[in-house]
């Protein structure tokens, strides 16, 4: 494991900006971070980083403490903020070079040669006369071009086209070929789906759900209009089936191969029955729809989600 | 020491200290100029008459007032010139925790493997160094109008000098003829290097003191304005521990108290051996005052303290999230 928290807690007076996590990220594979605003995925970065102090808990990366070995730790990590602010006075090219530089080793063709990728045009422009997006890329630039075991990248594809989206995730993947290992947080939920081989979903300060991402690869979603009563689910394909039903809606979501389910939804009174794969953003909503608009949240996250409707109905 | 790290704080320093320096050298030198044009004689007639208000207010005595070497040492009291190197000290102190988590720019070069210590002490070394060459540049302005402006004087009229009696018999009788004669003949530069060194002290002790409010803060515009409210406070308790002799016990308040360049440059004038004392005594050896070196050594002391301070609470504090 290159990063492991234990049972990290940061509480600003009452609130728990992070409550109690605890987690591991192997080496070599890309890990998502996932929830809402205020979820606590800065937070969590920001304590591997040594920028707060751990209320409890402690952290470490690559077997370093946090916060007593911080600049060890940053040795070993590059950090891409979310809505990176570069030095306004630089213009790009001294950009990519301070924090070539500032690091021991690193190698200043490497940096032109992301921001070359990147798209990076006019190196000579002042920061401060840069678009966000052209700011963006040269942050990434700096970030990623920097020869490290971790790359720590929060929100790395916000403010960007989609080609150079694109580009980004492709240059994840080439870390994670490369035997880096990249923790990834974005909002966007497709982006982490394609780039992360397991993602963690955090909600108000608590980890609440594991997902390896390939798992999803064999879920299926199942929505349909319901015409009459919905029976019970039988015991020979309980496992692993959640369903839910909202008024004339039901949605029966699958863990693994849909093929035992058949003979049973041919049964169902269902019509406009729409199949697809469960993808990130279901396991998503089972945690956070509803939390903006106060709808209640699945009580147990780490259960099946079974709704209220389906209890009532089962025998 | 990260020498990345120390260019990028020399480069974001280097705008601000030559607009300083220049501001400083030309001053400084425009004012030897201005004192070079203004006849001595009519300068005494005017501070004269003023002496009896202004005497409380004035650190040092007429006669080294009226001198070349007192009038010049005033400049190193205008506003412009401790306003130049304050400006300086308080913009680079303050910029070095507020001021780079205010742009936001803190979190990427903390996310760089430097220490929280070597960013302040790059800060600290720049802005330090910086104060030191404004200093320098306030005295080699100084040296500059000294070598360059000359003054008016009189030629004594030839007269014969009756032995024995002690009268003088005009040879003469056209008016004072009046020469000009280098500056240089009538003053010692370095006499003035006290004035540079207690302005650099002050300057310093402004940069640790708005170092230890940037350390605590995250709003730059904040820090300023903390640090400018105190240097006011500070300038009215020395003002009115001068003006009000019931309250003279205020000058001891105010770090203005141990800026005094006229009063070190008349020490290094009339007495030389005195110039970088402690302390200063009389003949049978009690101390009378507290040295020029004292003085300086009391806002070196306060501007180290203050970053010494300044460096504790930026390594113990959390370090909010950009704004």
């Amino acid at each position: 494991m290159i990063v492991v928290t234990r049972k990290l807690t940061k509480a600003y007076g009452a609130v728990m900006a992070l409550d109690s996590c605890s987690l591991g990220v192997q080496t070599g594979e890309v890990f998502g971070l996932l929830g809402p605003n205020g979820a606590g995925k800065t937070t969590l970065i920001r304590l591997l980083l040594g920028f707060l102090r751990p209320t409890a808990g402690d952290a470490s990366v690559a077997g370093l403490d946090c916060r007593r070995q911080s600049v060890q730790v940053r040795k070993q990590v590059s950090y891409l903020p979310a809505e990176a602010a570069l030095f306004p006075h630089m213009r790009a090219t001294d950009v990519l070079r301070f924090f070539c530089e500032v690091r021991p080793g690193g190698r200043f063709q490497r940096y032109l040669d992301c921001a070359q990728r990147l798209e990076l045009a006019e190196l000579n422009r002042r920061v401060s006369y840069m678009s966000t997006g052209m700011k963006q890329k040269l942050a990434l630039a700096a970030a990623l071009a920097a020869d490290v075991p971790l790359y720590i990248l929060d929100e790395p594809t916000s403010n960007l086209d989609p080609n150079v989206r694109a580009t980004v995730l492709a240059m994840v993947a080439d870390l994670k070929r490369a035997g880096r290992t990249v923790m990834f947080s974005s909002h966007v939920l497709p982006e982490v789906e394609e780039a992360c081989d397991r993602v963690v979903i955090l909600r108000a300060g608590q980890l609440v759900h594991t997902q390896v991402v390939a798992e999803l690869r064999s879920q299926h979603r199942i929505l349909a209009e319901l015409q009459g009563p919905m029976p019970p689910v039988p015991a020979g394909v309980r496992d692993g089936t959640q369903v839910v039903c909202q008024g004339s809606r039901v949605t029966i979501e699958t863990a693994g191969e849909l093929s035992p389910l058949l003979g049973w939804l041919a049964t169902l009174p269902l019509a406009d029955i729409r199949i697809e794969p469960v993808g990130l953003r279901a396991v998503y909503d089972r945690f956070h729809v509803g939390q903006a608009s106060g709808l209640p949240l699945t009580d147990q996250p780490h259960e099946p989600a079974v709704s209220h409707e389906i209890a009532e109905a089962a025998p | 020491m990260n020498r990345a790290v120390l260019q990028k704080c020399i480069v974001e320093a280097r705008l601000l200290f030559a607009a300083c320096a220049i501001g400083l050298f030309a001053f400084c030198w425009v004012r030897i100029y201005i004192i070079s044009r203004v006849d001595l004689e009519t300068f005494s007639q005017i501070v004269e008459k003023l002496w009896d208000k202004w005497a409380d207010y004035w650190p040092v005595s007429l006669s080294q007032l009226l001198s070349y070497s007192g009038r010049i040492a005033v400049t190193f009291d205008e506003p412009i010139v401790v306003l130049c190197v304050s400006v300086f000290a308080i913009a680079r102190g303050s910029d070095v925790v507020s001021g780079e988590l205010n742009r936001g720019t803190m979190e990427l070069l903390l996310a760089q493997p430097v220490s929280r210590w070597q960013v302040l002490l790059s800060q600290a070394l720049v802005t330090v160094a910086g104060i030191v060459l404004l200093s320098l540049t306030a005295w080699l302005g100084t040296l500059a109008g000294i070598m360059t402006n000359t003054v008016q004087e009189e030629v004594p009229r030839p007269e014969l000098r009756i032995p024995g009696i002690g009268l003088s018999i005009p040879l003469s009788l056209k008016k004072p003829e009046k020469i000009r004669v280098p500056m240089g003949s009538k003053v010692e530069p370095q006499n003035f290097i006290p004035g540079a060194v207690n302005l650099g002290a002050l300057g310093i002790c402004l940069a640790g003191i708005s170092s230890l409010a940037s350390a605590f803060d995250r709003y730059r515009w904040r820090t300023i304005g903390l640090v400018v409210g105190f240097y006011v406070v500070e300038t009215i308790l020395k003002i009115a521990g001068v003006a009000i002799s019931e309250a003279a016990w205020l000058k001891k308040l105010s770090l203005f108290s141990a800026y005094e360049p006229q009063k070190f440059i008349a020490t290094a004038v009339h007495d030389a051996a005195n110039t970088w004392s402690l302390v200063l005594r009389d003949s049978q050896g009690t101390m009378l005052d507290v040295g020029p070196l004292g003085y300086n050594l009391i806002l070196l002391g306060i501007g180290l303290g203050c970053y010494a301070a300044a460096a504790v609470v930026f390594q113990k504090r959390d370090l909010p999230a950009p704004l």
